[in-house]
């Protein structure tokens, strides 16, 4: 977007670039762990990880965008849309417990898909359109609501998925977001498209010079975020229950500074999935020692903001070392 | 531009001498004091005369925001109460989405489609005001729905659930409930917001009687099941004895129960009465105890009524005053509807005009 | 939509005009309140903050760059004038100069750390409205201060019918257009939208233009909390939310591409206008809140995809 990011390479990702959040999130540990002695429990970390789980998996989906300089402001909206009408379809019944779940992630993934189709084809800017595509679904879950969450949650599921197996230790929500940061390494790794969205994103012209199919790439970049981010919205539905028609406002922005804090910057195919955990991790451990320490809200907002910035600079400072570039 | 822009204003605020609009009075919400005054205040006579009008009549509301069960209710029950009416030919709603600034803009709006009263809940009780001096020099009424009790030139009335007595009497069934012992934490809504500003003073003060109780931590879970129960995890973290929560809003106590039972410390906790909402009612139902305070709900079709009668010229008091009461947890399962959704609230709209 | 006004920016009308001129005649035609001379002073009245802010982002957006920043930036602005306006009662000019000084102050400082930190400017001025923030909530929590007869003057004041707040946009859109449709450092700024390389190679500055450009961006974040401040009459701390999203809308419905390299003050003139007319109509013409909502982020939708570039551009 301007003359920091303007030059790109094909090189893979540097790797101390790479290894910046990890080194963060352990020196983060180790302040949490002489701050309190609680926090090494394995009951409280677990804890930690089942209150990051919504957003963790909206992340993931939202890396594969901003790997190809993208972003997707509409996933707050998908996450409120897939939370409502989750329990909408549920309607209270246990046989509806599958269907509900699959309508639901499909509901995603053709807001996805429509966001990836004008986008890549439309040619237009992610931000704009997004951000279009959020209000817009705001407004139809309200109009479809009345503004009220009418939806009850089918009995048993809620029960599941907030219990812990292996020993009363692990909880279950904490292997869905797991599960998801696997599947997303999965993607990012070891198929064509992650390696296809590496590509595209760290050179979009040559890319397409070389024949990658960038517009559906895109597209299915879109698509697999609007599938997170309704996964979340489930995730959300789970852990709390039915709480309103908007549970997932403002969300879009935590997403967004938790995956800036994992390394993908709009640098374009940099960063990653692995990363991404990691700087959800760190955003919460760091509002969380800051709510234990008992700072005011305020100061809890001026920390991230000093987190998100001093991250990105840390990034794009071993960014340019790692790659041996100079620049502007 | 920046030089001559200072220059510009200090020239305009030597020539343009304009008296500030009449600024509501601050009144200091932490003192019982405030809520006699406003009783007193709520029963005077209204003087209708000046904005009795014959014939039809058109009805705006500006909702500061439309975001919540509780403010849905409001609004159908303004759209109910207003159709049972027949001199009342229009009824505009708009949504100001939190945005004060949009406020203002709405309800110039609703002054140009002529309007004959507004109904409204503030995004900030003072930053309407401007816009509310419009309406006053229209001649246009306007009645307050929103928290604070407001008394301004620009105000015509209210329609008002007293905030302190509701609080009180939340506070109170929770100490009794505690046998007036043990350590507390209190959940309240957005930090700030004028809610949590009462309902933590009356807290405090009902404390005062109860020295044995102390309150731990004061939290603002932003009227949000997800956020109440999220830093209730914190607290069991960091307290390894709570013994009660305070909670007025039932949709924050279901967050703070769940957090409890997933930390398996129910058994420890008693909470505090909460209010109509569906899905705490069901809660009640199902432990058989901790009770409700209803909400005041009453408060939308009360307004239209009383907008009714000042544009007819009828007499009437400054405000309408809708009491809260304390339900015991037999009569609060009662309110409970098991085959609604959580997110609602007992009341009784006939089926078209509920949420939909 | 020819491509001709690739070649020829900014001058003449562009598609946003005409969309804005089908919608006033449509208003007039179907809505009777809509064409009172009243009405219309309203929609120019409630017009003028977004106007003003949506000029300032324009000054980065032409550059290539953006600032999430400017929303919170009004609201800590409003508060901060507030208090001082009401702790010093006859010193309203030294509150403005204050005010503006701290806008433009911020602004230059998110230009420093873009050019020092080398980041991309969304995520800057991004951590940068969470940290303006908690300065705000910091300050307050709740509504405080009032504002002096002349700031009120200027927000909601008419001189011989006309809103002075409209004066007020008048003068800064011509300051804006003069500057980056009519001098170097405009012609330089486009040039580093549309290439930043090319433009380093060429010898350009760019460091000082992003200074620059973000201290434009300050400044009018600064004049717009001033008519916040205005219309409103006390410092709310939330007064600045969302705002930010809103300019940029309305700089890309404009015509401006969020890549840089062109700009039309008349066009984001004639977007805010067309939001300012639409939320209007929308009211006056009885459509449900809910509605609202949705046609707002479907015109949002449509109308970038109307104006879209020309040729491929980069997601981003």
């Amino acid at each position: 977007m301007n003359a920091a990011t303007a030059t790109f390479s094909l090189s893979r990702i540097p790797s101390l670039d790479k290894a910046a959040v990890w080194i963060v999130l352990a020196l983060l540990l180790v302040v949490a762990g002489l701050a309190s002695d609680a926090f090494f429990n394995v009951k409280y970390l677990a804890n930690l990880l089942r209150q990051a789980t919504p957003i963790g998996i909206v992340a993931v989906g939202v890396t594969f965008v901003m790997l190809l300089r993208g972003v997707d402001l509409s996933v707050g909206a998908i996450v409120s849309m897939s939370a409502v009408a989750c329990a909408l379809i549920m309607n209270g019944k246990p046989e509806n417990l599958v269907p509900a779940l699959l309508a639901t992630v499909a509901l995603g993934a053709v807001i996805g898909l429509v966001n990836g189709l004008l986008i890549a084809y439309g040619r237009v800017s992610s931000f704009i359109l997004t951000l279009g595509s959020s209000i817009a679904i705001y407004g139809l879950v309200q109009m479809s609501t009345g503004g009220t969450a009418r939806g009850v949650v089918s009995p048993g599921f809620r029960e599941v998925m907030n219990s812990r197996v292996l020993d009363n230790m692990l909880p279950v929500l904490v292997i869905c977001l797991a599960a998801a940061v696997a599947v997303g390494l999965f993607l990012q790794s070891r198929t064509r498209f992650g390696r296809h969205v590496y590509l595209i994103g760290a050179s979009p012209e040559a890319a397409r010079l070389a024949g990658l199919p960038v517009l559906r790439v895109t597209v299915a970049a879109y698509v697999v975020s609007g599938l997170f981010a309704a996964l979340g919205g489930i995730a959300l539905l789970a852990r709390t229950g039915v709480s309103g028609t908007n549970p997932g406002e403002g969300m879009e922005f935590d997403v967004l500074a938790a995956v800036v804090l994992g390394g993908t910057t709009f640098a374009g195919g940099r960063g990653g999935v692995g990363g991404t955990f990691a700087g959800v991790l760190v955003l919460f451990i760091a509002l969380n020692l800051a709510n234990v320490a008992g700072l005011p809200f305020a100061t809890q907002l001026a920390i991230k903001g000093f987190i998100i910035i001093a991250a990105s600079a840390a990034h794009s400072w071993l960014g340019r070392r790692g790659s041996g570039r100079t620049e502007t | 531009m920046r030089l001559t822009m200072p220059a510009a204003l200090a020239a305009m605020t030597t020539a343009a001498f304009l008296s500030l609009p009449a600024h509501a009075e601050d009144m200091d919400l932490t003192k019982k004091e405030t809520y006699d005054q406003i009783m007193t205040w709520a029963a005077e006579p209204l003087d209708t005369s000046k904005f009795k009008k014959d014939g039809d009549l058109k009805i705006g509301v500006s909702a500061g925001y439309l975001s919540n069960a509780w403010i849905n209710f409001t609004g159908q029950s303004i759209k109910y109460e207003a159709s049972l009416h027949p001199e009342i030919k229009e009824l505009k709603i708009t949504d100001a989405g939190f945005n004060p600034t949009k406020q203002a803009a709405d309800i110039e709006d609703l002054l140009t489609s002529g309007v004959d009263a507004i109904l409204f809940w503030p995004v900030d009780e003072k930053a309407i005001l401007p816009a509310l001096q419009k309406a006053h020099e229209k001649g246009v009424a306007t009645i307050n729905i929103g928290y604070n009790f407001m008394r301004d030139p620009a105000v015509t009335s209210n329609a008002y659930v007293n905030q302190w007595d509701y609080s009180e009497q939340v506070a109170t069934e929770f100490a009794k409930s505690l046998d007036g012992k043990g350590k507390v934490i209190a959940m309240l809504p957005i930090a700030g917001s004028s809610a949590a500003v009462v309902q933590l003073a009356v807290l405090q003060d009902v404390l005062k009687n109860y020295p044995d109780m102390e309150l731990i931590s004061t939290e603002y879970g932003d009227w949000d099941r997800a956020k109440a129960k999220q830093l209730t995890e914190n607290l069991l973290q960091r307290f390894p004895e709570i013994d009660g929560a305070f909670s007025p809003a039932g949709q924050m106590s279901m967050g703070i129960y769940e957090a409890f039972d997933e930390a398996g410390r129910l058994d420890e906790l008693t909470l505090s009465p909460g209010d109509d909402y569906n899905g705490w009612t069901k809660l009640v139902a199902k432990e058989g105890k901790w009770g409700s305070v209803t909400s005041g709900l009453e408060v939308g079709r009360e307004a239209v009524k009383q907008a009714v009668k000042i544009l007819k010229g009828e007499p009437t008091t400054t405000a309408v005053v809708v009491k809260t009461r304390y339900l015991n947890p037999e009569e609060a399962a009662k309110l409970n509807e098991p085959d609604r959704p959580d997110d609602w609230f007992k009341t009784d709209l006939p089926a078209e005009f509920l949420p939909q | 939509m020819r491509p001709a006004r690739d070649i020829v920016p900014s001058i003449g009308l562009q598609p946003i005009h005409w969309a804005l001129l089908a919608l006033v005649i449509a208003g007039t035609v179907g809505v009777p309140q809509f064409r009172t001379l009243a009405n219309l002073t309203n929609i120019l009245e409630q017009s003028a903050t977004l106007a003003v802010l949506a000029i300032g982002q324009s000054f980065v957006i032409a550059g290539g760059m953006i600032d999430l920043s400017v929303g919170q930036l009004v609201g800590l602005v409003t508060v901060v004038a507030c208090m001082g306006f009401e702790a010093w009662p006859g010193m309203g000019w030294a509150v403005v100069l204050l005010s503006l000084a701290l806008a433009g102050g911020v602004g230059l400082v998110n230009g420093e750390l873009i050019n020092r930190l080398r980041m991309p400017p969304l995520i800057l001025t991004f951590g940068m409205l969470s940290i303006l923030q908690g300065c705000i909530f910091l300050l307050t929590d709740r509504s405080v201060g009032t504002v002096s007869p002349a700031i009120s003057f200027l927000a909601t004041g008419r001189v011989g019918g006309v809103p002075v707040s409209l004066l007020l946009v008048a003068a800064v859109a011509f300051v804006a257009w003069f500057v980056l449709e009519r001098s170097v450092f405009g012609w330089h700024l486009l040039a580093m939208g549309n290439s930043a390389e090319s433009s380093r190679r060429a010898g350009l500055d760019l460091r000082r233009l992003t200074r620059l450009a973000y201290l434009a961006s300050g400044l009018c974040a600064g004049i717009a909390a001033m008519l916040v401040a205005g219309r409103l009459g006390t410092g709310f701390p939330n007064a600045g939310n969302g705002l930010e999203l809103d300019a940029i809308v309305a700089v890309v419905l404009g015509g401006m591409p969020l890549k840089g390299g062109k700009v039309s003050i008349a066009g984001v003139l004639g977007a805010v206008l067309l939001l300012g007319v639409l939320n209007n109509l929308l009211n006056l013409y009885q459509v449900p809140a809910f509605t609202q909502i949705l046609i707002k982020g479907l015109i949002v939708i449509a109308a970038i995809l109307a104006d879209r570039p020309g040729r491929r551009a980069q997601p981003a």
